[in-house]
């Protein structure tokens, strides 16, 4: 028996439309989807299996999935600029220089010219933001909680 | 009452946890992190966590924040280090270099993705000269460390590219100060005395293919010439025996041995195992089919779902562990590479699972004429006559001209799991990688759809039996044993 | 969607939930099993398929174009991560040495 299309409602203001994107594709591999706005603030998103997982328990994991997006999103939203910081970091350690490869370069003294430029371009700005990044501390999160909010004051003892 | 008051302001502060990654398994939820630690919580505690909840108090806090799973606990440097450790590869270019010395081969294998021609197909040996000159690109990597592969076809078919070029290879790694190994991968039908004798003379490591009990081995391994599983054992005692008596002033290497699992090899885990067993052999190295060369025209015949491969090599990680705690010596291989990143945070150098994959910024194929392939799964491609996958030839183009490459930079983009919706978000990510030419063959583009990938799919499988069984502290001791420093 | 599609005709998609981009983008990858032509529509795209290889649905090429939507949805937050990877893997991989003039 051919499993039927199923339809969730999804609220906008409750669930932003990237999450609904990604929720839809995480189930993707289940059934065929389709998303389609409905009226202001909502999307509809339709399901059609295409193997033998219940159109139900398709929406089912898609709701579930929904819930994680949010939480991942927000969690994410609030860690990007940390994260990025400590790839820099990671990334920027100076390592025990490289022996050259031996040079017998086929390109054409333009290419070659060109090539440098774009590698000295690059280096050039992964250096200037390891200097403006990786060695401070974006966030503070490294200061005590004194520096950031100044010496204790008196306060009633319990 | 400082104390009381400044841990509360913590506990307010901290009202996000740092980045994570999870995946609820029954009751309980795998955490991960960019750095590769891992916990497995109760659903409280992962509220907790996710809430930002973990404070001082928290009868977790001390092991969550020592793995920077706690946001105003991050040991910067520590924690950086660990993310270097794990990701060192991106400091060099290709360690390994896999010469195809000729097409040729003397076996039918059913799944053979080598696109092997006949022991008669003509022009497709690597000559002497193409060769050395292969030696030559592999020696202007920037990787300190130089591994060069011998495959085919079957490579003893070509004994004179593979004697001049190991010859030369052993000069240049003594002039250039760099570390080499050299490896021949062989079904060892041709192998005769003064055959292993050159060999070990010149510490050349062997690893053959041995995919169980003769009747499977010789079903999944058709050699006309006679009886592949007897001649592969004879040659694997061989220079086992070598190894064993290490004669004076060479270095004889333990061989090794691949399985391949066909469908004809999904119901006999037991028998496969224990053939490893018999042969001596200490690790056992479980390869899936993949649909890419030969192997696709008869996937209807022999291939399977990633779920049945799953479930091959759960059965088989929980028999080679009931064989450890008897005390036979064997380790799965995958596995092994897998958990020396979890538990080390060491690069293992398993090219399949890294991010970008290993596609010629890791390796590359050098073909029988000279060209130059991303890999060798991206030269099974050429070889159907889409050089997608061709980085360059070895007689035409510069080191930096291969590694500044369309199909260089294409498969590092598209194997970049930051910029992979699904693996973005996964908690296998800081453990796994995906592969471009799989995705390109399977589902008609390098990026791939994770969605719907059996491969992703399959790596989800093994991740999970190899977490599972960390949680056990019976099996989490044998396998931390595994990947012992 | 899938009752209503016919793998000779074509759909209409909102603009706001799939771009034209992540649209041409599938267009490419399905290229070799039908042709996809992109007209735009209000508030969206019609797309049209012709000359359709047998086992293809458009519900494939759909679930291509979400695949392709969320890839640019995260571009769009992880670039500089996935540039800064991106970036050190080619300069060690070409060596970080060059030429001196």
């Amino acid at each position: 028996m051919k499993n039927k299309t199923i339809s969730v409602r999804v609220s906008l203001g409750e669930y932003g439309l990237d999450a609904v994107r990604y929720a839809a594709h995480a189930s993707s591999g289940a059934a065929h989807v389709f998303i389609k706005l409905a009226g202001s603030g909502a999307a509809l998103v339709e399901f059609s299996p295409t193997g033998s997982v219940p159109a139900k328990k398709i929406a089912a994991a898609f709701r579930s999935e929904l819930a994680e997006e949010k939480l991942r999103a927000a969690i994410y939203a609030a860690n990007r600029e940390l994260r990025d910081f400590m790839i820099l970091k990671a990334l920027s350690k100076e390592e025990a220089p490289v022996p050259a490869p031996q040079d017998d370069s086929g390109l054409t003294p333009e290419q070659e010219k060109e090539l440098d430029a774009l590698i000295a371009q690059v280096e050039s700005e992964i250096k200037q933001e390891a200097a403006a990044g990786a060695a401070g501390d974006p966030l503070g999160i490294t200061r005590t909680w004194e520096d950031k909010y100044g010496a204790k004051k008196s306060r009633k003892k319990n | 009452m400082a104390q009381k008051k400044a841990a509360k302001k913590t506990s307010a502060a901290a009202a996000v946890p740092p980045q994570l990654f999870w995946r609820r398994e029954g009751a309980d939820f795998l955490v991960t992190n960019d750095f590769g630690h891992y916990a497995w919580l109760k659903k409280k505690d992962f509220d907790a966590l996710a809430a930002g909840k973990v404070g001082e108090k928290h009868p977790l806090f001390a092991g969550l924040s020592a793995k920077g799973f706690v946001r105003d606990r991050l040991d910067f440097d520590s924690l950086a280090a660990k993310w270097r450790s794990k990701n060192a590869y991106l400091n060099t270019g290709p360690g390994l270099h896999i010469l195809v010395l000729t097409l040729k081969c003397n076996h039918k294998c059913l799944y053979c993705q080598a696109a092997a021609g006949g022991a008669g197909a003509r022009d497709t040996d690597m000559t002497p000269a193409t060769a050395r000159a292969c030696v030559d690109f592999a020696f202007k990597s920037s990787n300190p460390g130089i591994t060069i592969e011998f495959q085919g076809g079957e490579p003893l078919l070509n004994w004179p590219a593979l004697v001049a070029a190991v010859k030369h290879a052993r000069s240049r790694a003594k002039a250039a100060g760099k570390e080499l190994k050299l490896a021949l991968v062989s079904n060892f039908s041709l192998m005769t005395e003064e055959k292993a004798r050159f060999l070990m003379e010149h510490e050349v490591s062997v690893c053959t293919s041995l995919d169980g009990p003769a009747d499977l081995h010789n079903k999944n391994r058709c050699f006309s010439g006679g009886n592949s599983h007897a001649v592969t054992l004879k040659w694997l005692k061989y220079f086992q025996k070598k190894n064993a008596d290490q004669p004076a002033g060479i270095r004889v290497f333990k061989p090794s041995a691949l399985l391949t699992v066909s469908r004809y090899s999904l119901s006999r885990h037991k028998e496969i195992i224990d053939e490893y067993v018999k042969a001596g052999l200490e690790d056992i190295f479980i390869r899936p089919l993949a649909p890419i060369g030969y192997a696709r025209n008869l996937w209807d015949k022999i291939g399977y779902e990633a779920g049945d491969f799953a479930a091959f090599y759960l059965k088989s990680l929980d028999y080679i562990l009931k064989l450890n705690r008897s005390g036979v010596v064997l380790k799965e291989k995958m596995a092994s590479m897998m958990l020396d990143k979890i538990i080390n945070s060491r690069d293992p150098g398993y090219l399949d699972a890294r991010c970008p994959c290993g596609a010629a910024i890791g390796q590359i194929a050098y073909n029988y004429n000279g060209d130059l392939y991303t890999c060798d799964e991206g030269r099974m491609v050429g070889w159907e006559g889409d050089e997608v996958f061709k980085v360059g030839n070895v007689f035409r183009d510069s080191y930096r001209k291969v590694m500044a490459s369309d199909a260089t930079r294409a498969c590092v983009v598209s194997s970049n799991l930051e910029a992979q919706p699904d693996c973005a978000r996964c908690v296998y990510k800081p453990y796994c990688g995906v592969c471009p030419v799989y995705n390109y063959e399977v589902q008609g583009s390098l990026w791939g759809d994770m969605a719907s990938n059996d491969r992703c799919g399959l790596f989800k499988g093994i991740f999970g039996a190899l977490f599972a069984r960390l949680k056990g502290p019976g099996s989490e001791a044998l396998l931390k044993k595994w990947v012992e420093k | 969607m899938s009752d209503k599609v016919k793998k000779d005709g074509g759909l209409r998609l909102d603009a706001a939930v799939y771009s034209g981009e992540a649209l041409k983008l599938a267009a490419f990858v399905f290229s070799d099993r039908v042709s996809v032509t992109l007209k735009p529509a209000k508030g969206g795209f019609e797309v049209l398929f012709k000359n359709a290889a047998p086992g293809f649905a458009p519900g494939d090429y759909l679930n291509e174009a979400l695949n392709q939507q969320c890839r640019l949805d995260l571009a769009g937050k992880n670039s500089k991560a996935a540039g800064m990877i991106a970036t050190k893997a080619l300069l060690s991989a070409a060596g970080s040495a060059r030429k001196k003039k």
